[in-house]
């Protein structure tokens, strides 16, 4: 048994009391095997990885029954011990692989550090540095070693810190969301790469994800977490299979397919609670967002009984029996009407060109982010924009708004030319709005809630009454689910779903035909995004307004969007309806991406093993 | 109860914008309501009573709180008209600058290009004079007066504000709440004035206050040399050059308008010091921390 937690429990000093962030978690890792931690943020799960590895911050209390590594004691080892296991019997990959390189150190001497702590000789160093690099499959490392990582991209930083982590051989290694930040494409190599070196290594992985379908897909078993309990866990593919526990029901409910029926997401409502919301509960803290949760959940938390050969479940004893019933019966929607929509938008030939010009000092290399793009939206018509990052998608959103000019072509709204520049703006921004990925940057944190939503009257210069505002303000609110309390706070006081509502309802107030959504739910946790991505449903339906929607995210794309665009280096490789194009790819590109997204059907094995070409410039 | 917005509530909960706005209140109140506070009139002399010495000591009297000085001058009185010149000076000087300063800066980070880099090689070119030469510089071309005073600071400080607050609207312009405001239909003033310029008013009334210490300090050495008011008129600097040749004997005269300046200068920096710390969220999380 290489990694053994028993009753783990880990307590934080509030000023309100003590709280416990982690609660009675056991589990153990066996060499070559991978074991999940699944959890939304706020879940806890990446305590775990810090408790291993003695980080975490003062104000935290820890104590376990056992919490050994190959049978030594890891709360109790000397810190030289523990200095002598960390980064070489035991190795961690982080999530942010640009900000865990040092940016003023090249590759290599970051790796010959590393390799001179593990005793390496200094001779043999460089070589064995490369040999590493080759070993993730990165292409010219010899050369790789002299670069610095603001030069790599992030899949090629990510590869690099996988390299560290196994340059010693590690017998565990702890994976913290190692693939959160990448692009679908990216992710299915790396997933790749991690699982082929942990088995060729024999090596114990514990990878922390909130991705429930992809641990299902790479991990033996998985251990599904909630505000720091264990609500469930077992062999992959059971608990992806058959889920017990309303909340992994709920996890494997709220993402979208990319195949099958379009079943409406069943979303959860609320948000994960706290750190200084725990100390509330007595009894299950899913207990207030639970379909099934009945009076006794709130008084005590139950145990974990085991339901099936290995699957655990911590719920009432009827949902454990398997006898509690799903509450929401699965409720497909409506195929997307095929009708025929007059033009609201459409782009001709649409090009922008960055740098290119001459300044006092130098020549701008000229860089095309978007490429003779041209498509239509049509009168309430949904259409998706799909591609990796670089891929031009956001600039595309920024010259339909008009936030950019574009270097050629023609931009049309309602038949009228409304390119910039062009004393169009204010017909432009009656017809369209945007929603801005990020609304922590979108939101100013100085306005209030009902002042930020309706901004657009405020603009107008209308002589408009206090309480005529306030009504508006209020309708929007409730049109985008949030409650009439919200109004005065400002948005560092709200969650982030709440924020993005907020975000939502502002770009409504006008009342646009078509709404531009940059990348709007990938910042959220799943259960938050499909209450947003419902919303946006709804608001389709009663609003009939357009959708622009751009998203690295295709079961997104699917289930929002009739009609999708696919963009690889700023050219559309290719467009159609959803089904279509996701049915029956044409372009390879769309293809690739179409196999990188970890599938429903857990049988069918993914990541696809082939197109691993050695990674150079990507 | 009346909802302040989250930064006054932090701001106010700092003691030492409390300590240092309480004083710089006061200061603010003594200049105002000087005929009031005085007891006598600042250029009354009193040829009976001169170099006093203060009540407390042996040969003091309470009619003269603080001594007279060699014309038998009250000093408390020339110490409160005083000030009606040092906060004149501060409020009106530091005010000035944060104006020309910002409004350029608003100018150079809304609309970058051109703009930025003219204003930007300004900005260069004024710092590389040092301060105390280009103001003695302008003061001559100007000729002597509080006015000119107040004008050769704003002259000299405005970069100070630039520098600064151009980075800061470098910063806020590049969040999207800029383009969200412009899509809800505000004009380019709008966005600068209603967006912006909150943004950016924290950090202004920081360096303003900082701004006031300076602007003391640089009239009293103006009006010590002779620069600013004319001589009748009571000011600090006045009040130490009166005092340096009896310095000896009544020590008094000059102790008195150094405290004067120190206590501004005091209260400006703490101001500024505090108001820094809770508008500034990296060093206002990073004390939190800390506590």
């Amino acid at each position: 048994m290489l990694l053994e937690v028993a009753d783990l429990n880990v307590t934080v000093r509030l000023a309100a009391g003590e709280v416990a962030v982690l609660r009675d978690v056991s589990f153990t890792v066996e060499a070559g095997r991978i074991l999940g931690l699944v959890g939304e943020s706020g879940a806890g799960k990446s305590m775990i990885g810090r408790v291993v590895a003695r980080l975490l911050p003062a104000g935290f209390r820890v104590d376990a029954r056992r919490l050994n590594f190959n049978g030594e004691d890891l709360l109790s080892v000397s810190p030289e011990r523990q200095r002598a296991l960390l980064g070489n019997r035991i190795a961690f990959v982080p999530q942010e692989a640009l900000s865990a390189l040092n940016p003023v150190l090249t590759i290599g001497r970051q790796f010959e550090e590393h390799l001179a702590r593990l005793g390496v000789p200094r001779r043999e160093r460089r070589a064995r540095a490369a040999r590493a690099l080759g070993e993730v499959r990165l292409a010219h490392p010899a050369e790789l070693l002299d670069r610095y990582p603001f030069q790599l991209s992030g899949g090629m930083c990510q590869r690099v810190l996988i390299a560290l982590a196994f340059s010693s051989d590690p017998a565990l290694i702890i994976a913290d969301e190692p693939t959160t930040a990448l692009d679908v494409t990216t992710q299915a190599h790396i997933v790749t790469l991690i699982r082929g070196l942990q088995r060729a290594h024999n090596t114990g992985l514990l990878f922390i994800t909130h991705d429930l379908r992809l641990a299902a897909h790479l991990c033996d078993e998985i251990l599904v977490l909630y505000a720091g309990d264990v609500v469930e866990r077992g062999p992959a593919k059971m608990v992806f299979g058959v889920p017990r526990h309303p909340y992994t029901r709920a996890l494997k409910r709220a993402t979208p397919g990319l195949t099958g029926p379009r079943l409406r997401l069943a979303a959860l409502p609320d948000v994960t609670p706290g750190v200084a919301a725990l100390g509330g509960f007595r009894g299950c803290r899913f207990a207030p967002r639970c379909p099934i949760a009945d009076p006794d959940c709130a008084a005590a938390v139950a145990q974990l009984v085991e339901v099936a050969a290995g699957q655990w479940v911590r719920c009432t004893p009827r949902c454990a029996a398997g006898e509690a019933p799903l509450v929401a019966a699965e409720e497909a929607l409506a195929l997307h009407a095929g009708q025929e929509h007059g033009a609201l938008l459409q782009l001709e030939a649409t090009a922008k060109i960055y740098g290119g010009s001459r300044s006092l000092w130098r020549r701008g290399r000229a860089v095309a982010a978007v490429r003779g793009a041209s498509f239509t939206v049509g009168i309430g018509e949904a259409v998706g924009v799909v591609g990796e990052s670089g891929s031009g998608k956001s600039t595309l959103a920024r010259l339909v708004m008009g936030l950019e000019a574009p270097s050629a072509g023609r931009i049309l709204l309602e038949g009228e030319d409304v390119t910039l520049p062009l004393p169009s703006w204010r017909e432009r921004i009656r017809l369209m709005q945007m929603i801005f990925q990020d609304p922590v940057s979108a939101l100013n944190p100085r306005r209030r809630v009902g002042n930020l939503v309706t901004q657009a009257l405020e603009a107008k210069g209308q002589t408009l009454s206090r309480a005529e505002r306030h009504e508006r303000a209020l309708a929007l609110l409730r049109d985008t689910g949030l409650p009439e309390e919200l109004m005065p706070r400002f948005p560092p006081q709200l969650s982030g779903g709440q924020r993005q509502r907020v975000n939502i309802a502002r770009a409504l107030c006008a009342e646009p035909r078509l709404l531009v959504a940059d990348e709007i739910v990938s910042g959220l946790d799943v259960s938050v995004q499909a209450q947003i991505l419902n919303l946006l449903l709804r608001l389709r339906r009663e609003h009939d307004v357009a959708l622009l929607f751009i998203s690295h995210d295709l079961s997104v794309v699917r289930y929002l969007c009739e009609r999708v665009i696919v963009m690889c280096g700023g050219e559309i490789v290719e467009a159609g309806p959803t089904e279509e194009v996701f049915a029956a790819p044409k372009h390879p590109y769309t293809r690739t991406l179409l196999a990188a997204v970890p599938p429903d059907d857990i049988s069918r094995p993914w990541p696809p093993e082939d197109g691993m070409a050695p990674l150079g410039d990507e | 109860m009346i909802r302040l917005s989250p930064t006054l509530r932090r701001c106010l909960a700092e003691p030492r914008v409390r300590v240092g706005g309480g004083l710089m209140l006061a200061l603010l109140l003594v200049a105002l309501f000087a005929p009031v506070l005085a007891p006598h009139n600042p250029g009354e002399q009193d040829l009976l009573h001169t170099l006093a010495p203060p009540a407390w000591t042996a040969d003091g009297e309470w009619s003269f709180a603080l001594g007279t000085d060699s014309l038998g001058r009250d000093i408390l009185s020339r110490l409160i008209y005083g000030a009606r010149v040092a906060m004149r000076v501060a409020t009106v000087a530091a005010f000035g600058a944060a104006l020309v300063g910002s409004v350029l800066a608003l100018i150079a980070g809304y609309y970058g290009g051109w703009p930025d880099w003219i204003i930007g090689r300004a900005v260069d070119v004024w710092m590389s004079f040092p301060p105390v030469i280009l103001s003695l510089i302008l003061m001559v071309g100007f000729g002597a007066g509080l006015n000119n005073v107040i004008l050769a600071i704003i002259i000299v400080d405005w970069t100070r504000f630039c520098r600064v607050v151009r980075s800061e609207v470098l910063a806020v312009v590049k969040r999207d709440y800029i383009p969200a405001a412009r899509l809800a239909g505000f004009s380019h003033l709008q966005v600068v004035l209603k967006e912006i310029v909150p943004a950016v008013t924290p950090l202004l009334l920081t360096l303003v206050s900082i701004e006031m210490g300076i602007a003391v300090v640089v009239e009293a050495i103006l009006s010590f040399v002779g620069l600013s008011v004319e001589p009748s008129v009571p000011a600090w600097g006045v009040m130490i050059a009166d005092a340096r040749q009896y310095m000896y004997e009544a020590p008094w005269g000059l102790i008195v308008p150094v405290l004067g300046i120190f206590v501004s200068v005091l209260a400006a920096n703490v101001l500024g010091d505090g108001l820094r710390r809770s508008v500034d969220p990296r060093l206002a999380q990073r004390l939190a921390v800390i506590r």
